[in-house]
């Protein structure tokens, strides 16, 4: 017998951290553009007569015109502000309804959490699109994204709920539990970890839906309203042109794609790493 | 002078970006018939060894060297065929082997079948058959349920007969009595020895604990950072060792006729008083355990000492008596209060779950001092730090989190925990469990000199007689939730009245 060489070579890089640092870099791309939208952007928001009417992508405009002459360009570029804009905001309030306040429910006393659970379990039933649309409809449209944002909530908070509880029957939380850690400090400990290890992946994940519902709401017109066109409105304004000018409604659509494909990107792989 | 029945040259096992190879040239060769025994730390490169020899090395696990079952061709280690041997590989209940969507004797049958090329009723029913044959062995109706739901000792059972139907020429049996409670490990040795004697395998156990040695005997290996370190015959290994580790491992436990610990004043003031409390069973138990005194509730799994013990520092309600924890009737407190008086509870667990892995070993450590008292951050370091050395893990990195650590570090790193929170109260609940036999040697110095250093209450929780003598002088036997023996551990040991107390003290004994 005799001594051979080593055959068996390392393993190939993880293909989920390549994949999760696309999500997050294509985001923090989208993040840039959009700060520099002003720069960018050949005219401000909303400016017509910019060019002759439908004209196709050219050299003069990268991507073209539509009905009324605006830079398509621009128009995807501001519109593309608007989102990210009302979607940021919207976030924040299924990270703080959803999230925080799920986390926070199942640690309640007296069986107030799993009361609360099953409430919000209810409404998890009900579609977010409906929801949003019913509310904005009842209220008025300038609050859609806070609407948006609550309509995305009662999934990230049953998620956050039952996260919540796994950590607080854990082993480890029974041990703290029993070497005199109080509740207070556990609930302090495991929010630190998860915002410290999971608020990208929550973050991400509430982007992605409330963007999705965001634009579909402004697509059917109860969302904003021009001369703050986002995605959605500027998707449904090509709706009489896409036919014979499809560049009025393919980039618009280009835009928003990305941004909830590179936030669903960010946030799977995220869930996957969680401890 | 025939061909061994398995022999290994030049093997060499190296992971991807780790500075030392997991196994470093190791050449071995088993006879037919012949037990070896590999003994060692968890990172001595056994595991590894099993994992090429079974056909699953790790991705990234470069392997050379050769390989060559009877009197077949030498392989190259990295690329082995089926071996010409019949090779069984019998892995512990504590590896998780099963999937827990199918019942245990089912997938068990479909192991079986495929080993041995028939159907899968038959292997169903030979399977059936060697359980049959065992001594001490469960029917297979036990088996028939999902692996999740199924007791340890009988999960290696249905293992062990599984291995047994394939009628294997080498068995590779892989940390098989790991976590098992001792009269059922030693029931399982002695099945293991018996059906060696009836199929004349060879065996190659990758050991943790000396037990497995002393109960099989054999040939053992002695290894350390993937190399041998001694090798010999286990009756000799067992009395005089050549090499310092050799010597650590095979350190021998006090032998159980003696009581080790001297007896100590435990006039200090009662830290538990358990008055009429009640276990599954309607047995009343009435005891103290006073400051500096210990006890030890031995017995198996599900014998009521983790529900006793669970109520004696309230973390489960107590259904019937009063439980005074430092001189305060914990039934009238809320659980704000009760959660304040045990910061002065100490536990430590032979679980490796049970510290939280996302904390960092700093955190692990200050967080009883950072809960409950007002220090100044140099003070808490300084505390952490001491407690740190103390355990031995002071060089460890104090940003490492719990979970990039081995399970002998975090059983250390809870002792050092345990010492910072200055406890009236220490609850050791089976703290050796699932180490190896150095880190049980250590483990064994250590809790005797944080016992000796504090002046704590101990209660032990615990099967194995050993461990209860090392640390505890009173003792209470318990089965199926009843209390069948108390008194002190001196003479529990000298004049067991119970057969079941008697059946713990064999199963602690280095003889099969």
């Amino acid at each position: 017998m005799m001594a051979l060489p080593p055959l068996r070579q390392s393993a190939a890089p993880s293909l989920r951290m390549t994949i999760r640092s696309i999500g997050i870099a294509g985001l923090g791309l989208m993040a840039v553009v959009v700060s520099l939208t002003d720069v960018i952007a050949r005219v401000p928001a909303g400016t017509d007569h910019v060019g002759p009417p439908l004209t196709p992508p050219s050299a003069l405009f990268q991507f073209g015109t539509d009905l009324f002459g605006r830079d398509i360009a621009s128009e995807t570029l501001h519109a593309l502000a608007v989102t990210v804009d009302t979607a940021s905001l919207a976030m924040l309030v299924t990270i703080l309804a959803g999230g925080f306040a799920g986390f926070v429910a199942a640690r309640l006393p007296w069986g107030l959490g799993f009361l609360l659970r099953w409430i919000v379990g209810v409404l998890t039933a009900l579609p977010p699109l409906f929801l949003a649309i019913l509310c904005i409809g009842l209220s008025n449209r300038g609050l859609a994204p806070l609407y948006a944002g609550l309509a995305a909530s009662p999934l990230a908070f049953v998620r956050a709920f039952d996260r919540a509880r796994a950590l607080g029957t854990s082993p480890h939380a029974d041990y703290a539990r029993a070497t005199g850690v109080s509740a207070m400090t556990l609930l302090r400990r495991d929010l630190t970890y998860e915002l410290r290890e999971g608020i990208l992946a929550v973050a991400a994940r509430a982007l992605a839906a409330v963007t999705i519902i965001l634009s579909t709401v402004s697509f059917f017109g109860f969302g904003s309203a021009p001369p703050n066109r986002d995605l959605g409105l500027m998707i449904a304004s090509a709706r009489e042109t896409y036919i014979g000018a499809w560049w009025t409604a393919a980039f618009p659509i280009v835009a928003l794609a990305l941004l909830i494909l590179f936030a669903r990107l960010a946030a799977g792989l995220e869930e996957g790493e969680r401890p | 002078m025939s061909e061994p029945l398995l022999s290994v040259k030049e093997l060499t096992i190296r992971r991807e970006g780790s500075a030392r190879p997991e196994l470093d040239r190791f050449s071995l060769a088993i006879e037919r018939s012949e037990t070896v025994i590999m003994l060692g730390e968890a990172d001595a490169g056994k595991d590894a060894l099993m994992r090429v020899l079974a056909g699953a090395p790790l991705e990234g696990e470069a392997v050379s060297g050769a390989v060559q079952f009877g009197i077949g061709l030498a392989m190259s280690a990295d690329q082995l065929s089926p071996a010409p041997v019949r090779l069984a590989y019998l892995p512990g209940p504590a590896m998780r082997p099963l999937s827990a969507h199918a019942s245990a004797a089912s997938q068990l049958a479909r192991v079986v079948a495929r080993r041995t090329h028939v159907p899968r009723a038959s292997a169903h029913a030979e399977l059936g058959l060697v359980l049959q044959r065992l001594k001490g062995a469960p029917a297979l109706g036990a088996l028939e349920t999902s692996p999740a739901a199924l007791a340890p000792d009988v999960m290696a059972w249905g293992l062990l007969a599984a291995a047994f139907a394939a009628t294997p020429e080498l068995l590779l049996v892989d940390h098989l009595l790991v976590g098992l409670p001792p009269t059922s490990a030693r029931a399982l040795a002695r099945a293991l020895v018996a059906e060696q004697e009836r199929q004349r395998f060879a065996i190659l156990y990758n050991a943790m604990s000396t037990e497995v040695a002393r109960w099989l005997g054999g040939r053992l290996i002695v290894m350390r950072h993937g190399r041998i370190v001694e090798e010999g015959p286990v009756a000799r290994l067992a009395t005089a060792q050549a090499h310092a580790y050799t010597q650590t491992l095979l350190k021998p436990v006090t032998p159980l006729a003696g009581n080790p610990i001297s007896p100590r004043s435990v006039r200090g003031q009662a830290v538990v008083q358990a008055l009429g409390i009640s276990l599954k069973s309607r047995d009343k138990l009435t005891f103290e355990l006073r400051r500096g005194g210990s006890l030890a509730l031995i017995g198996e799994l599900e014998s009521g000492r983790h529900a006793l013990a669970r109520q004696l520092i309230g973390l489960e309600r107590i259904q019937t008596g009063r439980v005074v924890f430092d001189a305060v009737d914990i039934g009238v407190l809320s659980e704000t209060m009760m959660s304040r008086l045990r910061r002065r509870v100490a536990v430590i667990a032979g679980a490796d779950d049970v510290l939280d892995p996302r904390l960092t070993v700093s955190d692990t450590v200050s967080e009883p001092l950072r809960a409950s008292l007002d220090l100044p951050r140099r003070l808490v370091a300084g505390y952490r730090d001491a407690a740190l050395k103390r355990v031995g893990l002071s060089s460890l990195d104090n940003d490492l989190t719990v979970a990039a650590l081995s399970a002998f570090d975090r059983r250390r790193l809870q002792v050092a925990r345990a010492i910072v929170s200055a406890p009236v109260f220490a609850l050791i609940d089976e703290p050796l469990r699932g180490l190896d036999a150095f880190a049980q040697s250590v483990m064994r110095d250590l809790l005797r000199s944080f016992r000796a250093e504090e002046e704590a209450a101990f209660l032990v929780i615990t099967s194995d007689m050993t461990v209860a003598q090392a640390l505890a002088e009173n003792a209470m036997i318990f089965k199926d939730g009843h209390v069948i023996e108390r008194g002190p551990l001196a003479d529990i040991l000298r004049a067991p009245r119970e057969a079941y107390t008697r059946s713990l003290i064999e199963a602690a004994s280095p003889a099969l």
